[in-house]
């Protein structure tokens, strides 16, 4: 059966207070999940108080000044800063979305982030996505066309056929889609997932690929694309502004035509 | 059934229940203004009948493939899943006995 309550290890307790040396009033505390494997304590809620006369003004810079300048422990992904990369994807002010991206001036009050929910945590804000991956992988997200490789020749493809992959393309696999997902959150074992299936839906719509008919046969499973219910979730956490529920609906409707 | 004509199933039985919902939901306030043998009258006729046998068969449709559905969100266990499955379906037909046997009675009078 599904686990409802968190198991005991899993309960958060009150962390460490971390105040600002200077109070000139314009600060702000960022309370942040810390967990490591090393020892056999819960996870625990650290407050830190930041000085943003200082600070950059998105949450990223903030947490980054945290792990420089307050606690070098603090463990998080962070790569291009600009909302490209996906790496800083976290849980801030209880929504999925890139610290990069996300302005502090956004957030009334204290800034509560969390790693991304329901993935196994590794370290504090860093989640396990090898699922994730593995289920990415299945899906085969490259180009597949016997014909290209054959006559070693331009793959042509008109400005309409283009167009059907706007929307599509940009997905850079933060996982905030995913991972705010109550199906997914059930059966991340089996269900694809929204970030998955939007990769899939990519190739599903580009005119040179021609293994559709096997992609959408692979797709034809009961867990795989029919566990989303259209909750929506996972367009309302997208960073990108993306429609992942839109693309799997229209997985649906091209299994559905088969 | 495979998961595509399962999912099918499902929306064909919600498109079909809708208008049959309204018109029930009409039928019933047009009925409360009717005494009880009037009332009888209305369900003793063929399309009485009929009316009430389809919304039945379609509810029970949906219903099942409703709570497949949410079995196989919450309910990772195989074989409680099947045990589950059995009794829900044991449920359902006996809704459809029940439903049949009182229209018999209504019918015959």
């Amino acid at each position: 059966m599904v686990q409802f309550n968190l198991p005991d290890n899993s309960k958060l307790t009150d962390g460490d207070y971390y105040k600002s040396e200077k109070c000139n009033g314009n600060t702000k505390k960022f309370k942040i999940y810390r967990w490591s494997p090393d020892d056999e304590k819960n996870p625990r809620m650290d407050t830190y108080e930041v000085d943003l006369d200082d600070c950059g003004p998105m949450v990223l810079d903030a947490v980054m000044k945290i792990k420089s300048e307050i606690d070098t422990s603090l463990t998080f992904r962070r790569s291009c800063r600009e909302g490209i990369c996906g790496s800083c994807a976290m849980n801030i002010d209880g929504t999925n979305t890139l610290a990069c991206t996300k302005a502090i001036s956004d957030v009334k009050g204290d800034i509560k982030i969390y790693p991304l929910p329901h993935m196994p945590v590794i370290k504090d804000l860093v989640t396990n996505l090898k699922t994730l991956y593995k289920q990415l992988k299945s899906i085969k997200p490259w180009l597949m066309n016997n014909k290209q490789k054959a006559n070693d020749t331009e793959n042509i493809q008109s400005r309409n056929d283009r167009e059907k992959l706007d929307g599509l393309y940009e997905c850079i696999l933060c996982a905030c889609c995913s991972t705010s997902c109550p199906s997914y959150w059930w059966n991340s074992d089996k269900y694809l997932g929204p970030a998955v299936l939007l990769q899939s839906y990519r190739w599903l719509q580009d005119s040179r690929d021609e293994e559709r008919k096997e992609r959408l046969k692979e797709l034809d499973d009961t867990f795989k694309v029919y566990r989303c219910h259209t909750i929506m979730n996972c367009t309302q956490a997208c960073p990108k502004g993306l429609n992942p529920a839109k693309a799997i609906a229209g997985i649906k409707q091209m299994i559905a035509q088969q | 059934m495979s998961a595509k004509n399962t999912w099918k199933l499902h929306r064909w039985s919600t498109i079909l229940l809708l208008p049959l919902v309204v018109y029930l939901f009409i039928k019933i306030i047009h009925l409360s203004t009717l005494p009880y043998q009037l009332i009888l009258s209305e369900f003793s006729n063929l399309w009485g009948v009929g009316f009430i046998l389809i919304f039945t068969v379609l509810g029970l449709i949906h219903m099942n493939t409703g709570v497949h559905e949410i079995l196989d969100d919450y309910v990772h266990s195989d074989v409680v899943k099947k045990i589950l499955n059995v009794i829900i379906s044991i449920f359902f037909l006996l809704i459809l006995v029940f439903v049949c046997l009182s229209l018999l009675l209504i019918f015959i009078g």
